[in-house]
């Protein structure tokens, strides 16, 4: 027993009336790899603040090294030897890297920060880990994945022997995600213990030693790897059977509905984002577009659903060129799009569900007439949605900003969904959304398709392009390099396509 | 919703409740510095707006225009627009009313009463149209362009009374005006125009409670890229929320002229708008939150003048204590100060999304990383 550097038993913890954990248990031993499950809301970020000092618990025990603490304050955490990252990274954009990692722990030399003495401790780390970055590069001009290695030489500089990861992988295309593993396992390697909070099973299953999983606020089980597997796991988390892989049933794939023909659109600093894209979406067909943010696919979105102007090139939905339409005469061909920024795009998070959920009818009857809304209607509508979609709480009159992440989407997609007429410009559906709603997203937009809708799906996440997708393409510094059915495409395929390296050409990178 | 919407109703009102008496707490520190019994001061100050009808009248009267602007104000800020310049609005209103009343006298009264209340409004909305046009197309800020505006306003309307409009009197004002607005409970000022205010803010209401307009106008103030998103035209419902707040400015000023004074006298509208703009701040811009609020603020200015002549406490102290309230209101430290309390019982109502959030963070990090690190 004494081997467990971490004991948290009991832990309780509340939001005014609302049970964020229930009932805490996590330990961690020295040098292994232990990651925290669950869906969203499920209490892993919770628990694992308190553990940070960033949350005080209501009630439970917190053991460091078999010494016991009520609660904790960062700065004691961290001088236990407790480090973070947290999924927003800490970091000052117009700060170098060594400044970032040095920020508040300045080596001083008399009256000046001791630059030389930084450098020689952060190269420590990078030497010993691999945790490649760049000094004397501004955060703003470094990769995510860089900005995370460097979140991470932040936490060993403070002298972390305790390392929490919060759903670091979010941000990594696989590739990268392989290297940051190679990281954790030269610092497990070292003795150093991780804490890896994820709700991607297949990186859990790679990654960990042992793994425990909460749900709705509840310590479920904590087991080895070696004795469970990703079915297990999940039927932990959610409670019951799941299936990601939608079934695609074959669909009859009718005529064109929409088509891009050599599409350049700027972006926000540069003057082409896109350049030159062309493909066709077909009645009944989920074409997907794979490729790593920010090469052109947000833009490509905002191009065809009006939200962005087109420099050059074509957009038709049934032959009728849309192109630098407005967003609503564009809907009103037929066109529905679920955002890929929630938040902001996606979704009011000041008002309710139900004016939300009508927004993109509201002008039309029934639920306006002759200038002035009709609220039973408004109000009847959101209650079938709400209904038809699952959405939790069912309160139209509920603020957007209350709900979780997983219900707050399913706003999004209801919305469009419903509305839809001819294509759906799926982008990022299920991002940042917790297993049980991916599923019921993902079927959703296939059942979307049986109707003869045409579909355009941007994800970032592989598995799900290939578990909807009828073709892929990928797209690559705004340009399309390739295009494939999805029975010749594989994960590995695709990565590399995304990374930008040509098909048949070394995979060294 | 119901309940949604009612806590922040009382969550509010009890913060301009604790912003008033915290004002009012400082307002009394300096009465006592000064050698007054602040408890006396005040008691003069509202007695004095309610004393017989000359009192009840002229606090009415002042009711009466700022009702007008702080509903011009708060309805552009419903669009997310800060129309500063409500203030130039009634100068530019109250001079077009002046004008087709004081020179256009040879047209049928009824017709001209339209010509001026139209007129007015029709040029405050045109004026208001030029900082939302150059807000929407060009990202000008709408308040430099608006309190820049307000200069170009009060100066033209001066250039223009004392010059082609004058009445060759040694002041500068206007002939006087044909059509006037009836006057009642003398000797105060009140008129008329107070209906004409009232029904223009429940109109104002009925636009934000029931109308699609009224949607669209909240949603663009309230998240403009997804009313994008959703095609709800959110570059028009600001432009035109706030042209109807230009054309209520402008309605303040006809009415002032036409109620009031009869002939338009330079500098009539002093300060008019940025009361407006003060009252609708205090209230978070709450269209329902105005009246109340305008009408405290009458009663405070009316009663002011009874207070100096009855103590040796200047009417100043007044505009110092609604500056208090602007100052509190909008560092909103008496509304913290209480909220600490019930922090845990807010934390209840959006714990749901707190939960959420850290696991959703997840996704807004990777779009605000994404806006940093994009577009290399």
């Amino acid at each position: 027993m004494q081997d467990y550097i971490i004991e948290m038993n009991n832990i309780r913890k509340s939001f005014g009336s609302v049970q964020a954990i229930v009932d805490g248990q996590f330990n961690l031993k020295r040098g292994e790899i232990h990651s925290l499950i669950g869906e969203n809301g499920a209490g892993k970020s919770t628990l694992m603040k308190i553990l940070f000092g960033m949350l005080d618990p209501d009630e439970g025990q917190i053991k460091v090294r078999g010494e016991e603490y009520s609660c904790l304050q960062p700065k004691k955490a961290i001088a236990l030897g407790i480090g973070m990252v947290h999924q927003e990274f800490m970091l000052v954009n117009d700060l170098t890297v060594l400044e970032n990692m040095i920020l508040g722990f300045e080596p001083r030399k008399g009256w000046q920060i001791d630059f030389n003495e930084a450098k020689r401790r952060a190269l420590v780390y990078i030497e010993q880990y691999g945790l490649h970055a760049q000094l004397d590069k501004k955060i703003s001009e470094i990769s995510l994945a860089e900005a995370q290695r460097v979140e991470i030489i932040k936490t060993l500089m403070r002298g972390a022997e305790i390392i929490i990861l919060d759903e670091p992988t979010a941000v990594l295309t696989p590739q990268e995600t392989e290297g940051l593993f190679k990281i954790l396992e030269n610092l497990k390697q070292d003795n150093k213990s991780i804490v890896f909070i994820s709700h991607k099973l297949n990186e859990v299953m790679e990654i960990s030693d042992r793994i425990t999983v909460m749900r709705r606020g509840a310590f479920v089980n904590t087991t080895n790897k070696a004795d469970t597997d990703t079915k297990a796991l999940a039927r932990m988390m959610i409670g019951r059977e799941v299936f990601l892989d939608i079934k695609r049933s074959e669909q009859e794939k009718g005529k064109m509905v929409l088509s891009v023909d050599d599409i350049w659109v700027p972006g926000d600093k540069e003057t082409s984002k896109v350049k030159g894209v062309s493909f066709d979406v077909r009645e009944g067909e989920i074409v997907g577009i794979a490729g790593i943010d920010g090469n052109g696919q947000s833009e490509l979105v905002e191009a065809i659903c009006g939200l962005r102007k087109i420099e050059k090139g074509e957009v038709r939905v049934d032959g009728k060129a849309i192109n630098n339409q407005s967003p609503l005469a564009i809907r009103q061909q037929g066109v529905s799009h679920i955002p890929e920024d929630r938040n902001t795009r996606g979704l009011n998070r000041q008002e309710t569900v139900e004016d939300n959920l009508v927004a993109t009818v509201v002008r039309d009857a029934p639920f306006s007439k002759h200038g002035f809304m009709h609220r039973k209607a408004v109000r009847s509508y959101a209650e079938e949605l709400i209904e038809k979609f699952d959405i939790r709480p069912p309160m139209p009159s509920h603020l957007t900003s209350s709900m979780s992440g997983g219900n707050a989407q399913k706003v999004v997609v209801a919305r469009a969904i419903s509305d839809v007429d001819r294509v759906l410009i799926a982008s990022q559906p299920t991002r940042g959304v917790d297993i049980g709603a991916i599923e019921s997203i993902r079927a959703l937009i296939e059942q979307a398709t049986r109707t003869g809708i045409g579909v355009l799906l941007i994800s970032a996440d592989l598995q799900e392009i290939l578990s909807l997708a009828d073709r892929i393409l990928v797209m690559y510094e705004g340009e399309i390099v390739g295009s494939m059915a999805v029975s010749e495409a594989n994960e590995e395929k695709l990565g590399l396509l995304m990374m930008g390296v040509k098909e048949g050409a070394n995979a060294e990178c | 919703m119901q309940n949604a919407e009612q806590s922040t109703f009382i969550s509010s009102l009890t913060r301009i409740i604790l912003t008033i008496l915290l004002s009012f707490f400082i307002g009394s520190i300096i009465i006592l510095a000064i050698g007054e019994n602040p408890l006396t001061v005040y008691g003069v100050l509202f007695s004095g707006a309610f004393k017989g009808q000359l009192g009840i009248g002229s606090t009415l009267a002042m009711f009466t225009p700022l009702l007008l602007t702080s509903t011009a104000f708060a309805l552009a800020a419903q669009a997310g627009a800060s129309n500063v310049g409500v203030e130039g609005e009634v100068f530019l209103g109250g001079l077009v009313a002046a004008y087709i009343a004081g020179f256009w006298t040879n047209l049928p009264k009824p017709l001209l009463y339209i010509l001026a209340f139209g007129g007015a409004m029709l040029v405050g909305a045109l004026w208001a149209l030029i900082p939302a046009l150059l807000r929407v197309y060009l990202r000008v800020s709408e308040i430099c362009v608006t309190i820049l505006m307000n200069s170009v306003a009060i100066f033209l309307a001066s250039y223009f009374v004392a010059g082609p409009m004058s009445a060759g009197a040694t002041f500068s004002q206007s002939p006087p005006a044909v059509i006037r607005l009836t006057q009642f409970f003398r000797p105060s000022r009140l008129n008329t125009g107070i209906f004409i205010s009232i029904f223009a803010f429940v109109l104002m209401w009925v636009l934000m409670k029931k109308t699609t307009l009224g949607f669209r106008i909240r949603m663009t103030g309230t998240n403009p890229s997804f009313t994008e998103t959703v095609g709800l035209k959110p570059k028009q419902s600001f432009i035109i929320a706030m042209m109807i707040s230009g054309a209520l400015g402008a309605l303040a000023g006809c009415i002032e002229i036409l109620g009031v004074h009869g002939t338009y006298l330079d500098n009539f509208g002093a300060n008019l708008g940025t009361n407006g703009m003060l009252i609708s701040l205090i209230v978070d811009n709450q269209i329902m939150g105005v009246p109340f609020m305008a009408f405290f603020l009458a009663i405070l200015r009316n009663g002011a003048m009874a207070m100096q002549q009855a103590t040796n406490v200047p009417k100043s102290i007044v505009d110092m204590i609604s500056a208090l309230f602007i100052i509190f209101a909008t560092m909103n430290i008496t509304f913290n100060f209480v909220s600490k309390r019930k922090k845990k019982l807010q934390a209840a109502a959006s714990s749901a999304d707190l939960l959420q959030e850290t696991d959703g963070k997840i996704q807004s990090n990777a779009e605000s990383e994404d806006q940093a690190h994009g577009s290399k």
